[in-house]
């Protein structure tokens, strides 16, 4: 469980991009009155992951659901970056609670290098609520908005190591197929300080389709 | 970029192995993984790190720079059970590019940890910034070696007609094999 002190909680940034307000945890019912920035939806060569708000009242919904947006102009949602337990389909679901994961993040097209991914992710991660759990992040190059961006499926991945490793992460290999698809591709994780080496070792034979005994 | 290793992989029989680069406190384990690998394999090696006096040198001039040496390590035992070396140049016109070898103990092999060492060596590469990566193997001795680098995105470049020579003077060809590392979004 989360310190319900951090539902909501917000920080301003003055960026290069102007006033910027990160909100943390946001509750359901939090982003009714928001709209989604037009860098972020459908371009010819890149789709956002989400496209619709209501797809973050969704997540902020699901038990251990977590929202973190990016917010301009007072309504304006110009990033955000959400979480969740593993769906029960995933590999990962035969860890249980253990696993957390960094589902999405993503900036708008027009809001890019104003650090607001670092932003979102440093929001995100600010709770205890990690410290016991393995958080990972799953990168698939054909998310990437390669075009936008003016970057190699290569130099994404490499950007995408940066963010995530001053967060804790780390690149660890898995045989899991859509991960094994392409080189680029690529799985971070963040081991919490209270997660025990037996379970660290499930978690590693988990990744090469070993389910735990 | 080398802060990521140790990176552990898990074989088909449960055992972990560690991937990371080699330090001069390998020199030993180094020397009876080459001393392992068979005669007629060895024949082949073209840095003769079977011999421990060149070896010995080799590791007292480690530098990742030009040569990021790769081992796998069997976790319960310390055991090497592969080897991979990613050459490098520090000269601009070949700077973009590096050469991958790679070695796999022979009980250890259909293990896929040959596999898992290129596919590192392929992603550490990336991260370096490197456009194309290159592989050379000997037809005939390293067909293994071939499928799996196939299987990970490398292509035919061509063959050097009877560049080897086998321990029995017979010839071999040698198979160039390139991957590109650089994919655009057009690429997709």
């Amino acid at each position: 469980m989360s310190n319900p002190e951090l539902v909501n909680r917000t920080a301003v940034y003055e960026s290069n991009c102007g006033q910027i307000t990160v909100c943390g945890l946001c509750e359901p019912g939090f982003f009714r009155n928001l709209k989604l920035d037009d860098g972020l939806g459908h371009f010819s060569h890149y789709s956002s992951i989400i496209q619709k708000l209501d797809a973050f009242e969704t997540i902020a919904t699901q038990k251990g659901g977590r929202v973190t947006l990016a917010i301009v102009d007072n309504n304006v949602v110009a990033g955000y970056c959400v979480g969740a337990y593993p769906d029960k389909n995933d590999r990962w679901a035969a860890l249980g609670e253990l696993m957390y994961e960094l589902a999405a993040i993503e900036v708008s097209r027009n809001y890019r290098g104003c650090r607001l991914g670092e932003k979102l992710l440093n929001m995100t991660m600010e709770d205890d609520f990690f410290e016991d759990k393995i958080a990972y992040m799953c990168g698939y190059s054909w998310h990437w908005d390669l075009e936008g961006k003016g970057l190699s499926a290569a130099q994404y991945r490499s950007m995408m190591k940066q963010l995530y490793s001053k967060f804790g992460f780390r690149e660890v290999y898995t045989n899991e197929p859509n991960i094994t698809l392409r080189a680029e591709n690529i799985m971070m994780i963040r081991v919490g300080n209270r997660v025990s080496p037996d379970d660290q070792l499930k978690f590693r034979h988990l990744r090469f389709g070993m389910k735990p005994k | 970029m080398l802060k990521d290793y140790p990176k552990a992989i898990v074989t088909k029989d449960g055992d972990s192995v560690l991937l990371r680069p080699v330090t001069v406190e390998d020199e030993q384990a180094l020397s009876k993984f080459f001393s392992e690998i068979p005669d007629q394999e060895q024949w082949f090696l073209r840095e003769k790190l079977n011999d421990p006096n060149i070896l010995h040198e080799s590791l007292k001039k480690l530098n990742y720079k030009r040569t990021l040496p790769i081992v796998a390590v069997r976790e319960k035992d310390g055991k090497i059970v592969a080897n991979l070396r990613l050459h490098l140049s520090l000269a601009p016109s070949i700077g973009h590019v590096a050469h991958l070898r790679v070695m796999v103990h022979p009980d250890f092999r259909s293990l896929k940890i040959g596999s898992w060492m290129i596919l590192d060596c392929v992603k550490t590469a990336m991260d370096m910034g490197l456009e194309k990566l290159f592989a050379e193997f000997v037809a005939g001795a390293e067909d293994s070696a071939i499928g799996a680098a196939l299987k990970l995105d490398f292509r035919h470049e061509g063959s050097l007609k009877d560049y080897i020579k086998d321990k029995h003077g017979g010839y071999r060809d040698l198979v160039i094999m390139s991957r590109d590392l650089q994919s655009k979004w057009s690429d997709f």
